[in-house]
């Protein structure tokens, strides 16, 4: 066992610290606060990920058949960490770094690819994940959304909500049931459907977590050739399996969180607040939460470096995340209490709701509860 | 970055586990409080498992590993001192070891057995053997051997090492045994749950029960991998955060515990009580983990 970076390991975050140095705008911070998910920051990846792709610090882990180095996966990790430490300046485009790119790689066509792949090491690419409906959220399955063929078309009709991106993405990777009427994952199919095909109505939700951030996505006979549909008619449920599966951590939240704590404590100190037992120990206390989802997550990320088939630690992982991001949060609610009343700390406000949407967004903690009890504890499924 | 064990470690941990694993260990005679493992301590040290901290290839993450193992065991004896602390005193000491931290008061956990005390103290670590008759043996709601001596009447030593690097080892050791006994503990509620029926099912598939257990499972982990990590670095840092949060989650996971074994949880036969009374006290050593916590503050962000 060894918890300790390889001196490569250290040069390539030193490496990625100082082009974030060099490269965020001065005005970083004022685009950050809006969060990830926002317009702005979403706006700001099309400037910024082009750099990054130039530098080689966008898609390293890619093969090089697709503009990659094939570079290890703790490589890819380690960017992931910093990338979030410094507040996600690649907006929406670590999806496709992570998963999109790579599952079209394994399951598109060449015309796919060819279209699709490029654009997306560039840092040119903005998609958005319609999953999730008015009536399908945890039991994705349900979903409604439906593809019919006609001749080398297909109709698209239904509604996605949640959609995060959606306002300025221009492809949706799309899921849509094909199959007879009793639906479920063996009817679904995938379909990469571009945004400005007539019949796509965007409209974005008022949210806590601002304006902008998600979206309705309604399709109203929406007729995209059947070459946007990604693999077979009933492959879509073990094609995102996949996908998900490669992803398996997700975001490295906690890496937010831990910068995030010590912004915190700066703040404390700065006003001569650090000195009480009780605000240094539960500062402390989310550290540690901060330390046991960092190891879990390191722990999923090892397996993968070692080509282990995904296990369910991954499980575990999101479930210490949340915890992490909670701990964090409530630290800032007890002892900064201002900085959520309009005082100048709204990256902390951020940081607030990201603590509760980390629990619902890519599967809710009790679904992950749900798969632990199962499959890492073994325990039976009820009546 | 690698979580695999090495070649020497996971060898060392094949055998550890095969030789817990031994039934005879396992069935416990009496229905006391706790019942003493001497034979399988017996074993690990003619085997010189408690010597593994300073083998090159094994190292305190090894040390640290049996600890956590030893302490799954439904018999209890002194391995923490002996696997993490006597090996690095600079001198051959006895064992069984038995510890105190600074002013800490009352009855000392393995006092009856050990043949030996070690203090450490923020300016000292210091020895003294343990003349016969000098302990009481104590009555204590723990699963542990205790007794009180009178530490002014012995004959101390002052040994030449870091007292803050004991403290740090200390602090790891309590950190592996509590985390195994919670896991232990865990997993023999597991079993339980898997197979008592009630309103038809199985307890372990009401969700109610499930999603406690999920947590604490995640909790486990999250305590284990941080005490291996401070095992390796031995930092005073990661030291104090991993038992801190190992003493964090000790509360609430053992009241999960007893919870969902029902009365059956209160017996004596039952061998939950053999863990859950280890991790109540452990969980308040060198004052908790509000303390610990605030020991990490220090290392991390300094004074205020
Ligand atoms: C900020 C944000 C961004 C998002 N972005 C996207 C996106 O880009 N694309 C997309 O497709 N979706 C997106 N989502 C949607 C997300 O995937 C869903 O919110 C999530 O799957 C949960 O579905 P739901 O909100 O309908 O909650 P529901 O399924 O209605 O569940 C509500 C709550 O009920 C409980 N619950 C549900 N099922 C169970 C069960 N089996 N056992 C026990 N408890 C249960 C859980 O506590 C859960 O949180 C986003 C969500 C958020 C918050």
């Amino acid at each position: 066992m060894d918890f300790t970076w390889t001196d490569e390991d250290a040069a390539y975050r030193a490496r990625i610290r100082a082009f974030l140095d060099r490269e965020l705008p001065d005005n970083w911070d004022e685009i950050a606060r809006h969060g990830p998910g926002s317009p702005e920051q979403t706006e700001f990846s099309l400037n910024f990920c082009p750099k990054l792709a130039e530098e080689g610090l966008l898609i390293p882990h890619w093969p090089e058949e697709w503009g990659g180095a094939a570079r290890p996966p703790w490589e890819h990790f380690i960017l992931g960490e910093e990338m979030w430490r410094a507040g996600e300046p690649r907006g929406a485009q670590y999806m496709n770094v992570n998963w999109i790119g790579p599952v079209l790689m394994k399951y598109g066509s060449d015309a796919q690819k060819a279209q699709y792949i490029p654009p997306m090491a560039e840092g040119r690419a903005i998609w958005c994940q319609g999953f999730s409906e008015p009536n399908a959220g945890s039991d994705l399955a349900s979903l409604r959304t439906r593809a019919v063929r006609e001749g080398e078309d297909y109709v698209i009709n239904g509604q996605k909500i949640w959609t995060s991106y959606a306002g300025l993405a221009s492809t949706c990777f799309l899921l849509a049931q094909t199959g007879g009427a009793e639906g479920g994952r063996s009817g679904i199919a995938i379909f990469l459907v571009p945004m400005d095909t007539p019949g796509i109505e965007v409209r974005a939700i008022p949210s806590l977590i601002g304006h902008g951030d998600i979206h309705e996505v309604f399709f109203t006979d929406v007729r995209v050739p059947a070459s946007c549909r990604l693999g077979e008619e009933g492959e879509g449920w073990s094609i995102i399996s996949y996908a998900l599966a490669n992803e398996r951590v997700g975001i490295p939240r906690y890496e937010m969180g831990t910068a995030e704590l010590d912004a915190m404590v700066a703040e404390l100190k700065r006003r001569d607040a650090f000195s009480d037992s009780i605000v240094r120990s539960r500062a402390s206390a989310a550290a540690a939460a901060c330390e046991a989802a960092r190891l879990q997550v390191y722990r999923v990320v090892d397996g993968r470096a070692r080509n282990e088939p995904p296990g369910n630690e991954s499980n575990l992982a999101r479930v210490a995340v949340i915890a992490a991001e909670q701990a964090v949060a409530d630290f800032g609610m007890d002892f900064l209490p201002d900085a959520f009343s309009g005082a100048d700390h709204m990256s902390m406000l951020s940081h607030h709701e990201r603590a509760i949407v980390t629990g619902i967004a890519a599967g809710a903690a009790e679904i992950q509860l749900n798969l632990i009890a199962r499959r890492h504890l073994n325990l039976p499924k009820g009546a | 970055m690698r979580f695999a064990l090495n070649e020497d470690q996971a060898t060392f941990a094949t055998v550890l586990e095969q030789m817990l694993a031994t039934a005879e260990f396992n069935t416990v005679e009496g229905w006391g409080r706790y019942d003493l493992g001497t034979a399988l301590d017996a074993q690990l040290e003619e085997n010189g498992f408690y010597e593994a901290a300073r083998e090159p290839d094994l190292g305190p993450v090894a040390a640290a590993l049996m600890v956590y193992e030893a302490a799954r065991a439904p018999v209890c004896f002194e391995c923490a001192a002996s696997a993490l602390i006597r090996p690095y005193a600079g001198r051959d000491l006895p064992r069984p070891l038995a510890v105190v931290h600074g002013e800490a008061r009352g009855a000392i956990r393995y006092l009856p057995q050990a043949r030996g005390l070690v203090s450490i103290t923020a300016d000292a670590v210091r020895y003294a053997d343990l003349p016969e008759g000098a302990v009481t043996p104590s009555e204590s709601l723990y699963a542990y051997p205790m007794g009180n001596v009178d530490r002014a009447a012995l004959d101390w030593e002052k040994l030449d090492v870091d007292p803050a690097e004991f403290d740090t080892l200390w602090r790891i050791a309590i950190a592996a045994e509590l985390t195994g006994v919670l896991q232990a503990g865990h997993d023999a509620v597991l079993e339980h749950v898997r197979d008592r029926k009630q309103f038809g099912q199985p307890l372990g598939a009401f969700q109610g029960v499930q999603h406690r257990l999920a947590t604490g499972a995640v909790e486990i982990e999250g305590a284990k991998l941080q005490m291996l990590k401070a095992a390796q670095s031995r930092t005073a840092q990661d030291a104090a955060l991993a038992l801190g949060f190992a003493q964090g989650i000790a509360t609430r996971i053992t009241y999960d515990l007893h919870q969902f074994m029902g009365a059956m949880g209160l017996t004596l036969e039952h061998p939950l009580h053999r863990w859950s009374y280890r991790a109540k006290l452990l969980r308040a050593d060198l004052g908790g983990s509000a303390a610990s916590y605030l020991a990490y503050a220090d290392e991390r962000w300094g004074a205020a």
